[in-house]
């Protein structure tokens, strides 16, 4: 009994120890959004997350991060960066808030509102190499192309060999969309403007 | 893909969406590329008899709507055929993928006889397409039963909605609907109507009342529009 114990005790602690590393205070209390954390490694004093509302009556601004919603005390002297009030931050837009003092009574610095996501230069495959890829095919070439606008605009017409995966319905076509084989170069590409 | 079209690359369609075309009646024009009397002996319906070596000859013969879906096939793909049409400036020309031996094997239907050599073409609006003057009312005077939903990003939203518009961005709608009242009818707007073309598809399918803008809007910052006919 005694041995069997002793593993998910090391499990738990393992998880521990993963979960601290990947933002959380020291109290415990989780400072970066799940989907923050794909870009934004956890910092002191600065929480990401989805933004919920401002009262202005109370000056506080309620970040949630996860589940746990942070609620964060400002004043007129709060830096806003990527919109004009706080009036003007969409409910759930991901924002940044760097703040003083201690965790149970913060007080907001500065706030950024998420950008749009820009994608980096070596991520993006140019037209004229996009056509050597095409005239290789997927085959040989060992890439997909996917179309990720609507089907209707895909059987209007669309880059040879692409297939259709629509981006709105990502979460429910990817298992079927996606290949097995990780070292595939998967390409996307959309109608521009939409 | 605006990129690969401004480079002059060619674009293809699927044997199934033009079965799908031609299924649901939407508009467009195919044009069977082969000789006259190869073409007579099987063609896919509708088709208007262009052969190859006559193209260049019959710019005329082609709709004045430039925006007019276009599909071209012969026995193969034919590029060359590709580059004069969209050289005249068809921005939605397209090779049937494969030719036709890929209709065939795909099991498309042909007929045979005579094809026509005049292309008609007649833009319908595409199901659940909201008229302008309708949304712009709509927009001014609000309606109790009807709610305007913007499926732009909030990055694009937050920079200025239709008052009283609702945001949901397109590709959270599938977890959203619930938050959409089922006895209202429902108007959906992005920018150019492909979002919103695509979340009436959604809607639709979950049983909701829903129209869709196929137009580009702009939007200002005090919720100010401006629509334009695509």
């Amino acid at each position: 009994m005694v041995r069997k114990l002793s593993v998910p005790i090391a499990v738990l602690a393992i998880f521990a120890a993963v979960i601290g590393t990947a933002g959380l205070t020291y109290a415990g209390k989780p400072t970066v959004a799940s989907a923050c954390r794909q870009c934004h490694p956890a910092q002191d004093k600065v929480i990401r997350g989805n933004f919920v509302s401002a009262t202005e009556k109370f000056k506080t601004l309620q970040v949630a991060v996860g589940s746990l919603v942070w609620v964060v005390k400002y004043g007129d002297d709060l830096k806003i960066a990527g919109a004009d009030s706080l009036a003007a931050v969409p409910k759930d837009k991901e924002v940044a808030v760097t703040y003083t003092g201690e965790e149970k009574t913060p007080y907001a610095v500065s706030l950024s509102v998420k950008p749009p996501a820009q994608i980096p230069d070596e991520k993006q495959v140019k037209t004229d190499e996009m056509q050597k890829l095409v005239e290789m095919g997927p085959e040989k070439g060992n890439y997909i192309l996917f179309d990720a606008r609507p089907a209707p605009r895909f059987n209007e017409g669309h880059v040879p060999f692409a297939v259709s995966f629509p981006q709105p319905a990502f979460d429910k076509l990817k298992d079927r969309l996606l290949p097995k084989e990780k070292d595939k170069l998967l390409i996307f590409y959309c109608g521009g403007v939409t | 893909m605006p990129e690969w079209k401004k480079a002059g690359n060619l674009i293809v369609s699927e044997t199934a969406a033009l079965k799908d075309f031609i299924g649901k009646d939407i508009a467009h024009v195919l044009v069977d590329l082969r000789k006259t009397e190869t073409a007579e002996k099987g063609y896919i319906q509708g088709a208007v008899s262009i052969p190859a070596a006559a193209l260049a000859a019959a710019k005329d013969r082609f709709p004045a709507d430039k925006t007019a879906p276009i599909i071209l096939y012969s026995e193969k793909e034919d590029e060359a055929a590709y580059r004069t049409v969209t050289g005249w400036g068809y921005k939605n020309t397209s090779v049937l993928s494969g030719g036709l031996a890929a209709w065939k094997k795909d099991s498309g239907k042909l007929v045979s006889g005579k094809l026509t050599t005049a292309i008609s073409y007649v833009p319908k609006p595409r199901p659940g397409e909201i008229a302008i003057e309708e949304f712009k009312a709509l927009a001014e005077k609000g309606d109790p039963k009807k709610i305007i939903l913007d499926v732009r990003d909030r990055d694009e939203a937050m920079n200025g909605m239709i008052i009283g518009a609702v945001n949901i961005p397109a590709g959270e709608l599938h977890d959203r609907m619930k938050e959409l009242p089922k006895d209202k009818e429902i108007i959906t707007h992005c920018v150019t109507g492909i979002r919103a073309e695509s979340a009436y598809d959604d809607l639709k399918e979950a049983g909701y009342k829903v129209k869709f803008l196929n137009a580009i809007i702009q939007i200002d910052k005090e919720g100010k529009y401006e629509i334009t006919k695509k």
